[in-house]
């Protein structure tokens, strides 16, 4: 690491903060050329730039009106050794001014396992659903699906362990179990007073895939995730009666800062289906993606709950909620030109609020076109109109947004997922 | 119903013969289906197809065809079901497949192909690759400090990429050494005799100027001493635009230039364009083997390009 020693120890020590800080941030260049070889054995850097004007809030969404800055990340990865790989991806957020950093990634995998087995360690992203394991910022989108954001907490990453096998077939076919601290899908919690589980989500996925043709594939997806900490509790709003509307407002607005998710249940079923085609299968030109995935949330309330909510039923007949919660989308992207792409999708989530002891029906639905200028491969300028319309949201009358996003990637190329 | 005691002994008797030898051809053909066939992926056709010139009984599957562009290959499932199973990786290298091939890996789990030590091969690294750069900045477009990746048309960079690549055969299946090297010096000779015919013809193109449309052909130019004077790219890995394809129709009205060449998997929009206005012809190339019809192995790959490109140059002269 010889970069970082640019300066004599004594001469650097009696530098400002702020010049130390620019000389480290310097020294990553030198470091991004040595890295210009992301075979699997050099180290990697990269850093993605992501920046946006939002013309009014979005619900449940990470990015707040106005300007700001999305998912700025750097990224190190690198072989360990022959038997390990590592990675490291640091994220710079801004919220209301404050800026965060996170450690979005960093675990290791081991690479030599014999048979087609993976074992993963330390804090990644989860496997479940299509769009999950993947970055923010190879996104078509300027946010994520209603469906990741109320029941993933935007995407999912968490600290924990995975076991992955995939089969010696030519039809791909690959599966896994995962199990994670959970506490970003813990349910709500604002007496502080409740016993959390520490390993609170256990999931279980399988993919398969395989090409149509020379000019399609495809891949469908089932996952299963068990949330031990996500059912809500009756004792929650025992002293509020007539606060309980702005007391869950809030709720849900804290939410979307700690990248929790919004509604948590028990059990959750995702299926997921990707269709990608291109002229003779040849990328570069034009090419299209199709995506829909849905969501399924169910024992989001603990029996004692449930008991109580039957009560309320009993007693008020204009209670429509449902016992789950359930979200979808589809999604249409076309690249027209290797310099334009454009993309539509449509996405509903029917959730239930809690009220005390019962529950109201909420509905959002968000479609969703995006315009996207690629002056290269690793630059994108985005321009994205968004129509929601919502039953049962407080605060959210807002029907179109605009949002404007660049995405752009400096350093080593990285390899893109299907 | 009630049988005979000596026929249902008879019956017995053949079942358990007839499970026996069931049994036993079974477990041969597993035996011999894991000694003889090797699995080989192969990152782009020309790489298939030399190794269907020295391990013909090899199960060999392209990632890509020459209708597509090697650099932007998605990692797509039937190519992780693929490299899971492949005891052989060949793959240019020089960080032509570095947007997909690295994902590949990584999602196949599959530790035999993951060190060039073991069943990973890069043709490049064999090589000297041609424009190495010492200092490459992003803003100069999608170009490798490597060199070009391109190196399956120089003849003589095949020959000693064949040789590397028996070799590695020879460390994965040593069983059959002798084999693989009585292939490498068929595969040898019938190469040396083809490229003095190809010599012979790149001798009729010394001096042709063309424009082309990314560095491709880089390595078949060299061979044939054709010099590209103009790239429909901007920037390498940039489409054309507007103000460049004028600039290049400016370049052309010089009169010296005899075609304008693309690689088969590449938009002729720019190209007819510029055809149209300059009155010069477009030569598609095949880029690889299956590029075109006439184009089925190496060999006449070299014969149908270098035959496009005479009949190019003649028609000019």
């Amino acid at each position: 690491m010889k970069n970082f020693q640019l300066l004599p120890a004594g001469l650097s020590a009696k530098l400002p903060i702020k010049l130390s800080a620019a000389l480290v941030i310097s020294g990553f260049f030198p470091l991004l050329s040595q890295a210009q070889t992301p075979t699997l054995s050099n180290l990697t850097v990269s850093a993605v730039l992501d920046g946006y004007y939002q013309s009014e809030d979005r619900l449940m969404t990470e990015r707040a009106k106005g300007f700001g800055i999305g998912e700025t990340e750097l990224a190190f990865s690198a072989s360990i050794d022959d038997m390990f790989f590592g990675k490291l991806t640091t994220v710079f957020e801004s919220h209301n001014g404050e800026s965060e950093v996170n450690v979005e990634e960093a675990f290791i995998q081991t690479m030599a396992l014999p048979n087609g087995f993976t074992v993963r360690a330390g804090r990644f992203l989860s496997d479940v659903g299509y769009l999950n394991n993947q970055h923010l910022h190879t996104d078509s989108f300027t946010s994520r699906p209603s469906a990741y954001r109320a029941f993933l907490g935007g995407h999912y990453f968490d600290d924990g362990l995975r076991f992955s096998y995939i089969a010696p077939t030519d039809l791909y076919w690959t599966m896994g179990v995962e199990a994670f601290s959970g506490d970003s899908l813990r349910a709500a919690d604002e007496h502080g007073e409740r016993e959390f589980d520490s390993t609170g989500v256990y999931t279980a996925f399988t993919k398969m895939g395989g090409d149509i043709s020379i000019e399609s594939s495809w891949q469908l997806g089932v996952s299963y995730l068990r949330n031990e900490n996500g059912q809500l509790t009756p004792d929650e709003h025992e002293e509020e009666h007539e606060g309980v509307h702005e007391e869950e407002h809030e709720d849900v607005h804290e939410d979307e800062h700690s990248h929790g998710a919004s509604y948590t249940g028990k059990h959750t079923f995702i299926t997921d289906f990707v269709y990608k085609w291109a002229p003779n299968g040849n990328y570069k030109y034009q090419h299209l993606t199709l995506s829909a995935e849905y969501f399924r949330v169910s024992d989001f309330i603990v029996p004692e709950l449930d008991d109580m909510h039957a009560e309320a039923v009993d007693h008020d007949e204009g209670d429509n909620s449902k016992d789950y919660h359930q979200a979808w989308y589809v999604s249409g992207v076309y690249q027209f030109s290797p310099n334009w792409s454009a993309g539509l999708r449509y996405g509903k989530l029917d959730s239930q609020l809690q009220h005390e002891a019962h529950f109201e029906q909420q509905t959002l639905k968000e479609t969703e076109l995006s315009v996207a200028w690629h002056n290269s491969h690793f630059s994108t300028v985005r321009v994205e109109f968004s129509h929601q319309s919502d039953v049962g949201f407080e605060n959210a009358n807002n029907d179109n947004v605009i949002t404007l996003q660049y995405v752009m990637a400096m350093g080593a190329h990285s390899a893109h997922q299907f | 119903m009630l049988l005979p005691y000596n026929m249902l002994w008879q019956w017995g008797l053949t079942v358990r013969i007839n499970f026996k030898c069931l049994l036993g051809s079974a477990l041969l053909t597993l035996s011999h289906g894991a000694l003889a066939q090797m699995n080989i992926f192969a990152c782009e056709p020309e790489y298939a197809a030399l190794a269907k010139e020295l391990a013909p009984d090899a199960r060999i599957y392209s990632a890509t065809t020459a209708m597509q562009d090697p650099h932007q290959v998605q990692a797509r499932p039937s190519l992780i079901a693929k490299m899971r199973q492949a005891d052989l990786v060949i793959c240019a290298g020089a960080e032509l497949e570095v947007g997909w091939l690295p994902m590949l890996q990584m999602k196949a789990a599959n530790a035999q192909v993951r060190s060039t030590d073991n069943g990973l091969f890069f043709a490049t690294e064999h090589v000297k690759t041609l424009d190495q750069m010492s200092n490459v900045d992003r803003s100069m477009g999608d170009v490798h400090s490597l060199g070009n990746p391109h190196v399956h048309f120089s003849p003589q960079r095949m020959l000693i990429i064949a040789q590397a690549l028996t070799d590695k055969l020879m460390q994965l299946d040593e069983k059959q050494s002798t084999g693989y090297q009585q292939r490498l010096s068929h595969f040898t000779a019938r190469w040396q005799l083809a490229t003095s015919k190809w010599q012979a013809k790149a001798r009729s193109l010394q001096g042709m100027k063309v424009i082309a449309y990314h560095s491709s052909f880089r390595y078949l130019f060299d061979f044939a001493n054709i010099e590209q004077v103009a790239d429909l790219e901007p920037k390498p890995g940039l489409p054309p635009t507007s103000s460049h394809l004028a600039s290049l129709l400016k370049r052309a009205s010089q009169g010296d230039i005899a075609a304008i060449v693309i690689a088969s998997y590449q938009n002729q929009r720019g190209a007819n364009w510029l055809a149209e206005k300059s009155n010069l012809p477009v030569v598609v190339l095949p880029l690889s083997v299956g590029g075109n019809k006439q184009s089925n192995d190496l060999f006449s790959l070299y014969d149908n390009t270098l035959d496009l490109l005479t009949q190019a140059y003649s028609a000019q002269q």
